[in-house]
Formats: C-alpha cells, sequence, structure tokens
C-alpha cells in the first residue's frame, strides 16, 4: 500500500512538474531572466524591481535565475547560442555587449521605444555605448565610478589633504608609510583590481585619446607611453606604499585594512560601499585619481545593464520589461538604495556622493568603460596579469610588454 | 563430408556478452569517444567558430601553441609537477607503509590518520591550504616566525616564483596517503617464507628489503608511479581553487585549457591544448594499461 502511495505521489509531482514547463494558465505568460546580481544588497534591490514589475504586468510572471559573476561570464556565451535561450540577461555595455550584437545573438530592442524615447531617456554617451551599427541592443540602467577611496580618520589624524598632483599623492603616501599605515590598499589576488590602475595611470600619465587607441588595439603595448605606466605602477611597490602582501588578498579582504585604518587609500568603484560595514561607512570617502599635469582627465564609468537574446522565447514581454527598465521610477527603485547613478538622466543622484561622482563625471574630457570592457576580455586579463607581473618584477617590464604585444597582435587580428 | 574447423555460428554463446555489453558501450561510445573525436576536430578550428560560423585554420592552433609563452609555462610546470609527484610520495608513501606494516599497538590508528587527507575533495583541501599560506596570519608562516625564521616567510600564493611549488606541496600531501594504501595493499602479498628465509639466511635488514621486498613490490611500484604521473597530469582542482587560475604563473596544461576554451571563448585553441595533454596522458595510461595485462597474463 505504501509502494503504491509512494509511486502516486510521484506521477503527481512529475506532471505538476511537466504542466509547469509547457502549459500555462490561459493568457498567462513566463518572462525569463538570467542575472549575475549574487550580492546580496543588488540581488534585493532587483527582486524589489521585478516584483514591482509583475504587479504593473499581472500576465507575466517572472523568473529569476542567478549565477554567481564569474560563472555568468563564462556561461552567457553558451546561453545565447541556445535555441532555449532566456529572454533577458543582465550584461555590461560597450565592448563586452558589441562582441555578441556583431555575431547576430542579441534582438534589438528599438521596437520597445517609439519614437525618440530612448533617446530622450540616457545621455548620449549611453546611447553609443548601448547601439552597434546603429541599432540599440542593450538598456543600461545603472552606473557608478571609480575613484580613489580613502580613510577619512587617517588623513585626519596625519593631518593630510587630498592629493591633487601625482607628487602630492606620493608626499600622503609616504607620510603614511612613515607612520605604519599601507598608503594604497589593493586586493590583487582579483587581478581586475589592477585595471582600474591601469586606466587612470595610463589616461594620466598619456591622455584619454592614447588611452583609447591602446585599449581598441590600434597602438603597441611596447610603445614607451605604455612602458611610463606600467613603470609608474611598480614604483608605488618600489617605494613600498602598496600595502605588503597585496597579491596575496582578495579586493573585498584588502577594503577590509581600508576600513580599520590599517591602510590609507583605495583605487576601487563605488560598490566598496557595498561591503562597508554600517559604522565605519561615513569614514570612507573618494577623490579624483592625482594628475600627472595634463588638462582633462578621464573616468572610469561602467554602465550595467539588460540584453535581450536574439533566440529569446518570449520577446514580446521581453520588451515589455525593457520599455519598463528605463522609466525613471524603475531606474529609481534599483539605483536609490544601493547609491549608484541611474543611466536615465531623469533620476536625481540618489545622494551627496552620488551628487559628488556624477559631478567628478560630468567634468571629466572623456569616459572609460573599464580596461575588460573597452579591451577584449582575453586581452584585458592579459594586460592586467602583466601589470600585476610588473609589480613583482619591475626589471622586467620590457620582455612582459613584449609578450604582451604579441597577445595584442593576435586577438586584435580581425 | 565436411571437415576443418567448424564454421563460426551465432549462438547464445557468443551473442550473450555483447547483449550485455550494449548498453554500457553505446554509452561509453556516446560520453567519451565521441566527444575526444570532437574536441580533436574543435582543435583545427577558429576561436568560437564552435559557437558561430565554423572556420577551419589546419594546424594553426599547434602552430600558434609552438610560440606561446603561456603554454611554454604550463609545460614546463606540468613537468615540475610530474617529476615531484614521483620523486616525493613514492619513496615517503612506501617508508610510511613499511613502517606501519609491523605490528605494534597503535599502527592500525595511525595507518587511517594518514589516511585521512584521501578522503577530502580538492576544493576543500585547496581551501585549507589556502588558509595555511595566508601570509599574515597563515599557519605556515607564524610557525615560521615563532621559530624565528622570519626570512623565510613568503607570500606563497602570491608570489609568481613560489605558487607553483606551494601547490605542488598540497598535490604531494594528498598523494602521499594514495601511495602508502597502495603499498600496504602490496606489501601484505609479500609471503612471509621470503621473509624468514632471509632471516635465516642473515640477510640484513637493507638486504632483506632490497633483495626480497622491493622486487616483490614491483607491481605496486609500477602502479603508483603510473597513477601519480596521471594524476600529476590532471592537476586542476587545486590549482583553480587556490589561484583562481587568473594568475598565469602557476598555470599547468588543464588550467590553460580551461580559460582559454571557457574564460575566452577560444573553444579551438582550448581543444588544441586539450589535445596535447590527451596524448601525453594517453602514452602513460598505455604503459600502465599494458603493465597491468601482462600481470594478469601471470596469474
Amino acid at each position: 500500500m505504501k509502494k503504491v502511495l509512494t509511486l502516486i505521489l510521484a506521477v503527481l509531482v512529475a506532471a505538476s512538474v511537466f504542466a509547469g514547463g509547457g502549459q500555462q494558465a490561459s493568457g498567462q505568460q513566463e518572462l525569463i531572466i538570467n542575472s549575475y546580481m549574487s550580492d546580496q544588497a543588488p540581488k534585493e534591490a532587483f527582486e524589489a524591481l521585478v516584483a514591482d514589475f509583475e504587479s504593473k504586468n499581472p500576465t507575466i510572471k517572472v523568473t529569476v535565475n542567478t549565477t554567481a559573476h564569474e560563472q555568468f561570464k563564462t556561461l552567457l556565451p553558451n546561453w545565447l547560442t541556445s535555441r532555449q535561450a532566456p529572454d533577458v540577461v543582465t550584461w555590461f555595455a560597450g565592448y563586452r555587449m558589441q562582441a555578441f550584437a556583431q555575431r547576430g545573438q542579441l534582438e534589438p530592442i528599438s521596437r520597445a521605444f517609439p519614437g525618440n524615447t530612448f533617446q530622450d531617456s540616457f545621455p548620449e554617451a549611453f546611447v553609443r555605448a548601448s547601439s552597434f551599427n546603429n541599432e540599440i541592443y542593450f538598456l543600461p540602467q545603472s552606473w557608478y565610478w571609480w575613484a580613489v577611496y580613502y580613510n577619512t580618520e587617517v588623513f585626519d589624524n596625519l593631518g593630510l589633504e587630498i592629493p591633487k598632483t601625482w607628487d602630492d599623492f606620493l608626499a600622503v603616501s609616504e607620510v603614511m608609510k612613515q607612520n605604519g599605515i599601507a598608503p594604497i590598499a589593493i586586493g590583487a589576488r582579483d587581478t581586475w583590481t589592477a585595471g582600474g590602475w591601469f586606466d587612470y595611470l595610463n589616461s594620466a600619465i598619456n591622455g584619454m585619446d592614447f588611452h583609447v587607441q591602446l585599449t581598441s588595439g590600434q597602438v603597441p603595448y611596447t610603445d614607451p607611453r605604455v612602458q611610463k605606466t606600467f613603470e609608474t605602477f611598480a614604483d608605488l611597490q618600489t617605494r613600498g606604499y602598496i600595502m605588503p602582501n597585496a597579491t596575496s588578498y582578495s579586493w573585498q579582504e584588502a577594503a577590509t585594512l581600508l576600513f580599520n585604518g590599517q591602510a590609507g587609500m583605495y583605487l576601487m568603484g563605488q560598490f566598496i560601499k557595498d561591503v562597508a560595514p554600517a559604522e565605519v561607512r561615513d569614514k570612507i570617502d573618494f577623490f579624483h585619481f592625482p594628475s600627472f599635469g595634463l588638462p582633462g582627465y578621464a573616468v572610469d564609468t561602467p554602465i550595467d545593464g539588460f540584453m535581450v537574446p536574439a533566440n529569446a522565447r518570449n520577446k514580446d514581454a521581453a520588451m515589455k520589461f525593457m520599455a519598463y527598465l528605463a522609466t525613471p521610477e524603475a531606474q529609481a527603485l534599483f539605483t536609490v538604495p544601493l547609491g549608484r547613478l541611474a543611466a536615465n538622466k531623469n533620476v536625481p543622484p540618489p545622494n551627496d556622493d552620488a551628487r559628488r561622482g556624477l559631478e567628478m563625471v560630468l567634468g571629466a574630457e572623456g569616459a572609460m568603460q573599464f580596461y575588460d570592457r573597452d579591451a577584449p576580455e582575453e586581452m584585458a586579463a592579459r594586460g592586467m596579469d602583466a601589470l600585476l607581473e610588473a609589480m613583482q618584477n619591475p626589471g622586467r617590464i620590457p620582455q612582459i610588454l613584449a609578450t604582451l604585444d604579441q597577445d595584442r597582435v593576435r586577438i586584435h587580428r580581425d | 563430408m565436411k571437415t576443418g574447423t567448424p564454421k563460426h555460428t551465432w549462438n547464445h554463446q557468443t551473442l550473450a556478452p555483447w547483449f550485455f555489453l550494449a548498453i554500457p558501450l553505446l554509452m561509453y561510445m556516446t560520453w567519451v569517444i565521441v566527444p575526444i573525436i570532437q574536441s580533436m576536430f574543435f582543435s583545427l578550428t577558429d576561436r568560437d567558430s564552435i559557437l558561430f560560423q565554423r572556420q577551419f585554420v589546419g594546424l594553426g592552433n599547434f602552430i600558434r601553441l609552438a610560440t606561446d609563452p603561456t603554454f611554454h609555462l604550463a609545460l614546463q610546470n606540468n613537468l615540475f609537477w610530474m617529476i615531484s609527484f614521483v620523486l616525493v610520495p613514492i619513496p615517503v608513501g612506501l617508508a610510511i607503509a613499511m613502517f606501519f606494516n609491523q605490528d605494534y599497538p597503535g599502527a592500525r590508528w595511525f595507518k587511517t590518520a594518514f589516511f585521512i587527507p584521501m578522503t577530502l575533495s580538492y576544493a576543500v583541501i585547496g581551501t585549507i591550504w589556502a588558509w595555511i599560506y595566508q601570509p599574515d596570519f597563515g599557519a605556515l608562516n607564524t610557525l615560521l616566525r615563532s621559530v624565528g625564521l622570519d626570512t623565510l616567510a613568503r607570500q606563497w600564493l602570491g608570489d609568481r616564483r613560489y605558487m607553483t611549488g606551494a601547490l605542488i606541496v598540497v598535490g604531494i600531501w594528498r598523494q602521499v596517503p594514495y601511495v602508502m594504501i597502495l603499498y600496504v595493499a602490496g606489501l601484505k602479498n609479500v609471503p612471509s617464507e621470503l621473509i624468514e628465509a632471509s632471516m635465516i639466511d642473515w640477510a640484513s635488514w637493507w638486504q632483506r628489503f632490497t633483495n626480497v621486498v622491493l622486487p616483490m613490490l614491483r607491481p605496486a611500484t609500477v602502479v603508483a608511479v603510473t597513477i601519480s604521473i596521471i594524476d600529476s597530469l590532471r592537476a586542476f582542482d587545486i590549482i583553480y581553487v587556490m589561484t583562481n587560475t587568473k594568475a598565469r604563473a602557476a598555470e599547468v596544461l588543464a588550467s590553460y585549457m580551461y580559460s582559454s576554451a571557457f574564460t575566452f571563448q577560444d573553444y579551438g585553441y582550448g581543444s588544441a591544448i586539450a589535445v596535447i595533454q590527451f596524448l601525453i596522458t594517453l602514452g602513460f595510461i598505455l604503459i600502465y594499461v599494458n603493465n597491468t595485462l601482462k600481470s594478469e597474463e601471470k596469474l
């Protein structure tokens, strides 16, 4: 008898699973979103957003599949080629989006924006970063800035001023070093932390135009100007300004040193505030990367958002979701709790930090997306590894750059 | 009248084994043989052409391997892994097995204790050892500092010079008990009459070891050496867990194949690396299988 009951139960469970996958209740549509927002704060903000969308579109049932960031990057190319692609995926603007658009794997989202609503909602630079061959493939949602985050308590205790120039920066570092505080925190076990240094040093030393040419593969890495960038970074290590054992720490572990005052400064994205404990959050402030004497400056401002795969099964619902995501209300719902900037220009900055971040960006001569979004991913990965190798072996910089340039020639060959 | 050998006929006797083998063989073909052939085919294609339109580049990927410094580094590191896996775990495992082969109180307990690393997954081992190697508060550097050897404290996983060595130590730590178990089993098969005979002949301990025990352990040694070599070529989990495979200094064939194919979507190049690794491993597997078949024939 027991066996019969188990069997019946098993059949019922199986049947309900099949029913769920196949037939929908009349008029019900399913929207499948694959998301990389696995950190607690963004995940919660996104859940609230999805709930709001569902309440406004009762006929659409949203399923969110969350995958950890690094795994997501590996899986996305497979999802996009699969015949059972998700309807919406999270992703990055610029090069990273274009890589898929040029292979025809993305659905243009223009039809969700009749007339000029897209162009009216977003700044021109964002429209450009969302387009490929005059078609819009990317919905920008939030963006943030990279800057030198610093511990205000450390600066106050040592009577330090915010450094404006590179010489000031070195002087400030020297004082911290003399006082037993690691001037520069960097969690270089995560090699991407070196990407921020590469972007800011290279654009500050050699100018924004040169940086754009380099990341788009037009200039060899053996150029003496690139060597200057690498040498300047390695010099920080030689002077003993970079925290000890930096390559053994993850980015969050290194942030802890900044939070508790063992380190003074950390070149990082605004998301460093996501991991700061509430009691130290107000002690952490940021300033713009110091100048090497060039008139303008560039900032790292990665844009995050969404795309619709060409193989999506429910494109109608996906387009509704795109139109919804672009609205100022939906953008605020996500960005305000996280203190980021909304891509929609009609959403005011959520707090004072964001207002200052926005000012810094508006005053810049150009915006970078971040090394691994401005350059092909493999090129950036090799470049960031090379920068860290240069830090540990300053004497080998010419050889390191020669190898890196071989990679550039191969990766950018078409 | 018919003469000569009887004609081969299909009957129950000859059909039955094929009947039982059919399903496993089919699965083996589908999941092992076909993918291997597919990878060989992919290794001749360009970049991400598996996902998009296929473009043959002939031996292009292999030509690139010949001049790729990262590939050379991976080969060199793999060789380092292989040599260490033969030179260290084999003698150490044998020594521990010999030691515990004697009867004394607690021998069984010690044997179990030594075997424990084997029961842990590489992911767990990698995580634990990453803590041990942590430069500021990890167990290893703390130990070195407490005995006054501060100058020896290093960034074991952060410094390119020590990375591979530090990872190999972890691999060896896991490999020793495996070899030990192989030898413990091997020692059980050494006939006690031989040992007693050598004692009657007044052979010294060393003579007994080199002339009686070691030759009797030959089959166990062959297994231990080939398995260790194959394991060293498989090294991936520890490297992946402990270095994120981001730092190229510790790259081996398996990790380079993984990052080429799955992180950078260069499936053609990743497949080419896989083919090379397959050929190297196949060589050792053939030696191993050949040897096992021979010893089975002897029985």
